[in-house]
């Protein structure tokens, strides 16, 4: 930490009166991927969603805005539901999250062990690692209706018919907390490590418990990094596709769903891109959130 | 909170904290757990509890010619992302952390935005314009998408180490006489190593187990294994899949210990 501080605090002048040196243009294969295969086809789906074909291939395409039109209007009364269950699962896969994350990143942030921190660590990480397929997969063999749970509990006696535990919004929700909680508890445990520990301790000398020590001391001074990891697990989920997709069958349909079913089975890429562009907003909104805390958080602007 | 407990011998509190967190250590790795029994488990469908062991879900696995196309092509297409995303990953790093670049800030978080942004619609975007211009669905289209998604990871690894590195090592190699493309190959980049690598492995996984963006840019017949697994898991629950899934989460384990080894989990806590 010490020398980080002293670096950069004689590197810093420097680096703002000396221009660009030719390391520099190291940045320009990345630039030029990130340009044709980001930024490009993002304007792609932006053009195609307000046209009526494809542009290039089709003469008659003309521009409209009857995708968007459609999506408003919803005679089908599919699209906004779609909607509204998209931000709803979103919804309780975070709140959930949260619960789940917090104490496990409270944990870790201030065990004292080395050990028992990379063991918990890997246990954090080792899950985010295996694949959304292969852990939508595993819940799936635990929530069916021959499951792991519904067979327990029937081998016991304690249920005579299996639960409706799956392919339905609460299945879907169950998965995605477990695919998503790594990604609240390895952004809590940066910011809760960061608080001064002494605080909870000063506290607790002058007469606080310990839980009125974690709710008046900790837990205020590690709200941004609630909301950081938050506004992340609510943008992932949102856009969550194989999961509600395997886990809730015909009972849930989220705006991702209604993307593919535009792309793969309707082939209307167009009106996809006006879908994609919906979630793209929203999506938008909440990272900007996100980097303005994060920012705010780290002191250092974007370096995530 | 850590002097108290050795003044008590039984905190009620504590131990109510400590048990509640294992528990849910327990929900994160469970599932992981049961699919290791499945993949073992002899029966045609999903049943618990196990009645025994066999391989024969290996066996299947092994032998069917869709899964095997389908885990090369995976494997191929990360093999390539990785080398792909170690090189225009690892080199942006470098000309972010020592370039002077005015935009610093602007820069490093444009290149991380596609963690950020809905990996179905990078996919979707994707397939329109390769739609558009009329080139059909390529692989090496599949492999500049998963590049595109790998390219964040090696950058905040490789960041990670050039931000702690003294910089002074540098400098005193070029006092010394040093040019500067031998400082270089000789200082930086012997010291940025373990980044990029760990960078590599995370391209691997990355592209490996990769769904939403291969999900519109695979064609029929040329399909990653993940698609193909999820495919099969619309119709078939079998013990093939936890086989599959045994797989890929024997990769992932031996990814985490590769990177416990090269640079410490630490780093990746700062997300």
């Amino acid at each position: 930490m010490d020398r980080r501080i002293v670096l950069r605090h004689d590197a810093e002048p420097m680096a703002a009166a000396s221009r660009p040196s030719p390391i520099a243009w190291l940045i320009a294969p990345a630039l030029l991927l990130f340009v044709l295969f980001f930024v490009l086809p993002f304007g792609v789906m932006a053009v195609m969603s307000v046209f009526s074909g494809n542009p290039v291939t089709n003469p008659n395409a003309f521009l409209t805005t009857r995708h968007y039109m459609r999506f408003i209007a919803d005679d089908a009364g599919i699209f906004h539901d779609a909607l509204w269950a998209t931000l709803r699962i979103g919804l309780v896969t975070t709140v959930v999250s949260l619960l789940i994350g917090y104490p496990l990143a409270h944990w870790m942030a201030r065990m004292q062990s080395r050990l028992g921190h990379v063991l918990v660590l890997m246990a954090v990480i080792a899950p985010l690692l295996t694949g959304i397929v292969v852990r939508t997969f595993a819940w799936m063999t635990i929530l069916q209706d021959k499951g792991v749970i519904n067979t327990t509990l029937m081998s016991w006696g304690l249920i005579h018919k299996p639960l409706p535990l799956m392919y339905n919004e609460f299945g879907t929700t169950v998965a995605l907390v477990h695919i998503y909680v790594p990604f609240m508890v390895l952004t809590l445990t940066g910011v809760i490590g960061r608080i001064d520990e002494r605080l909870e301790q000063a506290a607790r000398s002058l007469g606080a418990g310990r839980l009125r020590a974690f709710v008046e001391v900790t837990l205020p001074l590690s709200l941004p990094g609630v909301l950081a990891g938050s506004l992340l697990v609510f943008a992932l989920s949102i856009s969550a596709y194989v999961t509600p997709s395997l886990m809730g069958g015909t009972d849930v349909l989220t705006l991702p769903m209604l993307i593919a079913q535009q792309v793969g089975t309707s082939f209307n890429p167009n009106f996809a891109g006006a879908l994609g562009m919906i979630l793209l907003l929203v999506c938008l909104v909440i990272v900007i959130a996100y980097n303005k805390i994060l920012a705010r958080l780290s002191g250092e602007k974007g370096l995530a | 909170m850590s002097a108290v407990p050795n003044k008590m011998p039984f905190d009620p509190g504590r131990a109510a904290y400590v048990t509640l967190n294992v528990v849910l250590l327990g929900f994160l790795l469970a599932p992981i757990a049961i699919v290791l029994v499945f993949a073992f488990n002899p029966t045609p469908y999903i049943s618990f509890p196990p009645v025994g062991v066999s391989l024969r879900w290996f066996d299947k696995f092994f032998a069917s010619s869709d899964f095997m196309n389908a885990l090369w092509l995976s494997l191929w297409i990360a093999a390539c992302v990785l080398v792909l995303a170690v090189v225009i990953g690892g080199a942006c790093a470098l000309a972010l952390a020592r370039g002077n670049l005015p935009g610093r800030g602007f820069f490093t978080a444009f290149f991380m935005s596609p963690l950020m942004l809905p990996a179905i619609l990078t996919g979707l975007a994707l397939f329109q314009s390769y739609l558009l211009v009329g080139i059909g669905r390529p692989v090496w289209g599949l492999i500049m998408a998963h590049t595109l998604i790998a390219v964040p990871y090696v950058l905040r690894t490789t960041l990670a180490v050039l931000h702690n590195f003294d910089r002074r090592i540098e400098e005193a190699a070029a006092v010394l006489g040093a040019s500067p493309l031998r400082v270089f190959f000789e200082v930086t980049l012997p010291l940025i190593r373990p980044g990029v690598f760990a960078g590599g492995v995370f391209a691997f996984i990355v592209s490996f187990d990769q769904f939403p963006v291969s999900l519109f840019l695979v064609v029929p017949k040329g399909e990653t294994l993940p698609v193909v697994l999820f495919n099969y898991m619309k119709f078939d629950l079998d013990g093939a899949i936890a086989a599959a899934s045994m797989v890929s989460i024997l990769l992932a384990l031996a990814v985490v210990l590769v990177l416990e080894r090269l640079i410490g989990l630490k780093a990746y806590v700062k997300l």
